[in-house]
């Protein structure tokens, strides 16, 4: 009987290991030609515009959840990591909520940005989207939610805005203790790099670089992706979602250089959210004046922002309602895929709702 | 049960399991920042050499150099951040006195719903 299993199991073994590389040389031909599965599908419209800022409306016609829900993403990247691909997506999931959900989106900078300061997005962008969105709602607050360095510029905004109307303030993987950041601040604080030595022509950091500092941060990942592609080059599902973050990840936008300077002078050089060293447009910030209901949600397996470096702010803002959320996640697994399905979504969900009016 | 992974991916695993702990701490050490802002500043000084010398020549038959270009563009591009910054900040003041902004782009994009 031993032989006869045995020879069952191998021939077993060989028909799916045959039937796997058809499906291998199937997605390894879409792969090569270039075909990419839908990113940021979710329908939204541009309902205010400024350079290269746009704010967006994603459409929804089941609006349960009052104030409006204003996202704000980081300087650094694109944003449709927050609507990766239908079924895996941190907006879809807000809308089918009844949440009245806007995006401000800072596009990719070009020469025309090289000169904006944190100030720009903190005092002057912000609070135009802000009051487009009060405008075209008939609302009088919003809750705003930031995500990775969108965070810190909500946090600027709402430590120099104390009268900003914000119904509650959400950051998500954002740093605020900058010694812990990793290589990427290393080099600029330890290291002592001035931005000036990485600016391209147009007076920006090229993207180019900010994807060098991530790729640093774990040396090995770029080979172990590889492997794990060949691996599972034969699963369909897997390969849209290799597409789908590969596609993100690879894709940084340019630093507005005044921006970049500052950040380093600021938070990086002088630890500024944590000395409590903060200057915006020429006056003096400070975290304890955040009074808004504040939730931080951090990832306890975050490589590009360690847990380190993002815990200090719940003890540094000053609401007398705040609550932490730590998550055994990563920094995309935060947005992104099961986790964020599970727990990430629903918290923040909870949290907002709670501090929202909710009809039936 | 999951079936085992194939032989080369358990030795790529353990090969990256002994590897792959020993390059993060040390791209997390001080000599890796300094060593990196080093080489980094060296290769901006050796642009800046190169486009300098670039420069002498186009400059010496009255021709612009791309550097050049770039710097006027810089340069343009901070006329046109002041032009929006005052743009917003008359957006904002209008915003509050409750009169209603025109809310079209310099390029005449109008951004309003109908």
């Amino acid at each position: 009987m031993v032989p006869i299993l045995d020879l069952h199991s191998v021939l077993e073994r060989v028909r799916r290991d045959v039937e796997r590389n058809a499906l291998r040389a199937r997605n390894g031909i879409r792969l090569a030609t270039g075909a990419r599965p839908g990113i940021g599908c979710t329908p939204k419209d541009v309902v205010w515009r400024r350079g290269r800022t746009e704010l967006w409306h994603y459409c929804n016609d089941d609006v349960r959840v009052t104030p409006p829900l204003l996202i704000v993403f980081s300087l650094i990247s694109r944003s449709y990591i927050l609507d990766l691909s239908p079924g895996n997506s941190f907006v879809e999931r807000l809308l089918r909520s009844g949440f009245d959900v806007w995006l401000l989106d800072w596009g990719v900078p070009d020469e025309r940005d090289a000169q904006n300061r944190l100030e720009d997005y903190v005092d002057a962008y912000l609070p135009a989207g802000i009051t487009r969105i009060l405008e075209l709602t008939g609302r009088d607050e919003v809750n705003l939610l930031g995500y990775c360095f969108g965070g810190d510029l909500a946090l600027l905004h709402a430590a120099h805005h104390p009268g900003s109307p914000l119904r509650s303030l959400t950051v998500m993987a954002t740093p605020v203790d900058f010694r812990y950041l990793g290589p990427l601040a290393d080099v600029f604080g330890v290291g002592g790099l001035d931005v000036a030595d990485v600016l391209d022509a147009d007076g920006n950091v090229p993207p180019q670089v900010v994807l060098q500092g991530f790729r640093t941060l774990k040396p090995t990942s770029q080979v172990t992706r590889y492997v794990d592609l060949w691996e599972r080059l034969w699963n369909d599902e897997y390969v849209a979602a290799y597409q789908a973050m590969t596609a993100w990840s690879d894709d940084h936008v340019p630093f507005p250089g005044a921006a970049a300077e500052e950040t380093v002078r600021m938070l990086v050089r002088d630890n500024g959210f944590v000395t409590d060293r903060l200057t915006v447009g020429g006056d003096r910030v400070h975290l304890a004046d955040v009074r808004c209901p504040f939730l931080t949600v951090l990832a306890k397996r975050d490589h590009i922002v360690p847990e380190a470096a993002a815990a200090p702010v719940i003890e540094l803002v000053g609401a007398p309602d705040k609550h932490e959320l730590r998550l055994d996640a990563g920094h995309i697994g935060l947005v992104v895929g099961k986790t964020a399905a599970r727990t990430t979504l629903p918290t923040i969900i909870d949290f907002l709702q709670r501090r929202s009016e909710v009809s039936a | 049960m999951a079936p085992s992974p194939p032989l080369w991916r358990r030795l790529y695993d353990t090969a990256e399991r002994a590897v792959a702990p020993r390059l993060e701490t040390l791209v997390r050490t001080k000599h890796f920042a300094r060593g990196t802002a080093l080489a980094t500043q060296a290769q901006a000084t050796a642009r800046a050499q190169v486009a300098a010398l670039s420069a002498r020549a186009w400059h010496l038959v009255n021709l612009p150099t791309g550097t050049d270009v770039a710097r006027l563009r810089v340069q343009i591009g901070a006329l046109d951040r002041e032009v929006r910054r005052l743009a917003l900040r008359l957006e904002q003041e209008q915003a509050h006195t409750g009169e209603r902004p025109e809310g079209k782009e310099s390029d005449g994009t109008d951004t309003r719903p109908p």
